[in-house]
């Protein structure tokens, strides 16, 4: 959990191009990783906003959500929807809050296997997790302004969920400015953060729905 | 003996009366004007029908994104996602068909798939065969003939608009599906709600 507090720290940053992606090589795949271990390191906590597409085939266009989200060592995540409606979910001492448009209900981690399956890519991406190479199968590539993460699943039962995901990180700050998560069907859904602070103080009342 | 036939007549009275379904009871029947009904929900196929949904199953509560889209005269998309993007199901439905691209493994029972199957469905099934008309003041009741089973469609009578689909056998509402809050061709809340289990799914439009 401690080490989820950690790596929340990478999704962060502002702007997001597209733009020619070249593979890193060994040297600057050593370097990047460092890079971002120190940033999560010194990161206590962290707020942003965010804006979610769901992006379907047969849609005429993308589903647009947005929010914020909360950082705080050791552990406390809030994950928040207010656009538009009222969704959210605290995660703090092994345990999932979720408030949604004020009917509230709680879990053990632990206990629902499913819920920890499908945010796995969320929550993952907040933990160390997505750069475990026994999970993912990873490859590095950068463009003019990000360093590109792209994680292929090694376990059968993820597969079924996630095709590829993909992590965008700012390299300046060497945060994440955006995530993708392509399904199996090659829908996706892309999440962009902004407006990122970090080490602000942050007061434990946040982590309440 | 007697005794035994007036208790006999009261029991199959009851029985008559407890299974006789309710559905349109004090509306008076009519002949019916038209062969058939065509709903105007979900009949835009511009439109991304997008709606939050909280569904409420045996005292559990979930809650996630609906999306219907017409993708032609015939066929309409049915897709569920959880509020983080997730996919849990996506259907290709016609009045007479029922296909499912995609289900979550763990959803992937065939009670539950069946019940999203007769849900949604009927949520979109557009053209209804008129087998039955029934009217009070203020509203008429198509009925139509379903697999089996009856749907009885009110509309209000001043604006013609539907707001109430009952699903029932010949003697139990199974179904009651309630548009709310609408004009014509958007209901911008829907409660679909079981009669038969405990299970009621609630959807609010926002896109």
């Amino acid at each position: 959990m401690k080490n989820s507090v950690f790596y929340f720290l990478f999704l962060i940053s502002t702007a997001f191009g597209v733009a020619q992606e070249q593979k890193m090589s060994t040297a600057e795949i050593t370097a990047f990783k460092n890079a971002v271990n120190t940033v999560a390191k010194n990161t206590k906590s962290l707020t942003t906003d965010f804006v979610q597409y769901k992006h379907m085939d047969f849609l005429s266009k993308d589903i647009e959500t947005s929010g914020r989200m909360a950082f705080k060592t050791p552990g406390m995540l809030l994950w928040q929807y207010t656009k538009p409606y009222q969704y959210s979910v605290i995660f703090k001492n092994n345990k999932i809050a979720i408030n949604d448009a004020g009917k509230k209900s709680e879990m053990n981690v632990g206990n629902s296997k499913m819920f920890a399956k499908l945010n796995k890519l969320i929550v993952g991406s907040v933990s160390g997790d997505m750069f475990d190479e026994n999970e993912f199968t990873i490859s590095y590539f950068k463009s003019a302004e990000h360093t590109i993460t792209k994680l292929l699943p090694k376990d059968a039962a993820l597969k079924k969920y996630i095709k590829q995901m993909e992590l965008y990180f700012d390299k300046k700050a060497n945060m994440v400015s955006q995530v993708k998560m392509i399904e199996p069907s090659g829908d996706y859904t892309t999440i962009v953060f902004k407006n990122k602070v970090a080490n602000a103080q942050v007061s434990d009342s946040v982590f309440t729905n | 003996m007697r005794r035994f036939l007036i208790l006999f007549l009261l029991i199959s009275s009851c029985l008559l009366t407890s299974c006789a379904v309710q559905t349109v009871k004090g509306l008076e029947e009519k002949t019916p004007q038209a062969t058939t009904y065509t709903t105007t929900y979900f009949s835009n196929p511009e439109t991304d029908y997008v709606y939050k949904a909280h569904i409420s199953v045996y005292g559990k509560d979930f809650g996630g994104i609906f999306i219907a889209k017409k993708i032609n005269d015939t066929l309409y998309r049915a897709a569920f996602t959880t509020e983080f993007g997730n996919k849990l199901f996506d259907f290709e439905i016609t009045d007479n068909s029922f296909k499912v691209n995609y289900i979550l493994e763990e959803l992937d029972k065939g009670i539950i798939v069946n019940t999203l199957k007769r849900d949604f469905t009927l949520l979109l099934k557009a053209n209804h065969n008129i087998s039955g008309q029934y009217e009070n003041e203020n509203n008429i009741v198509y009925k139509s003939g379903d697999r089996g089973r009856y749907n009885y469609l009110f509309t209000d009578k001043a604006s013609g608009r539907l707001f109430k689909i009952v699903n029932a056998t010949k003697s139990k509402e199974k179904i009651v599906i309630k548009f709310s809050e609408e004009n014509n061709i958007l209901a911008k809340k829907i409660v679909i709600d079981h009669k038969n289990i405990r299970l009621k799914i609630s959807l609010n439009y926002i896109q």
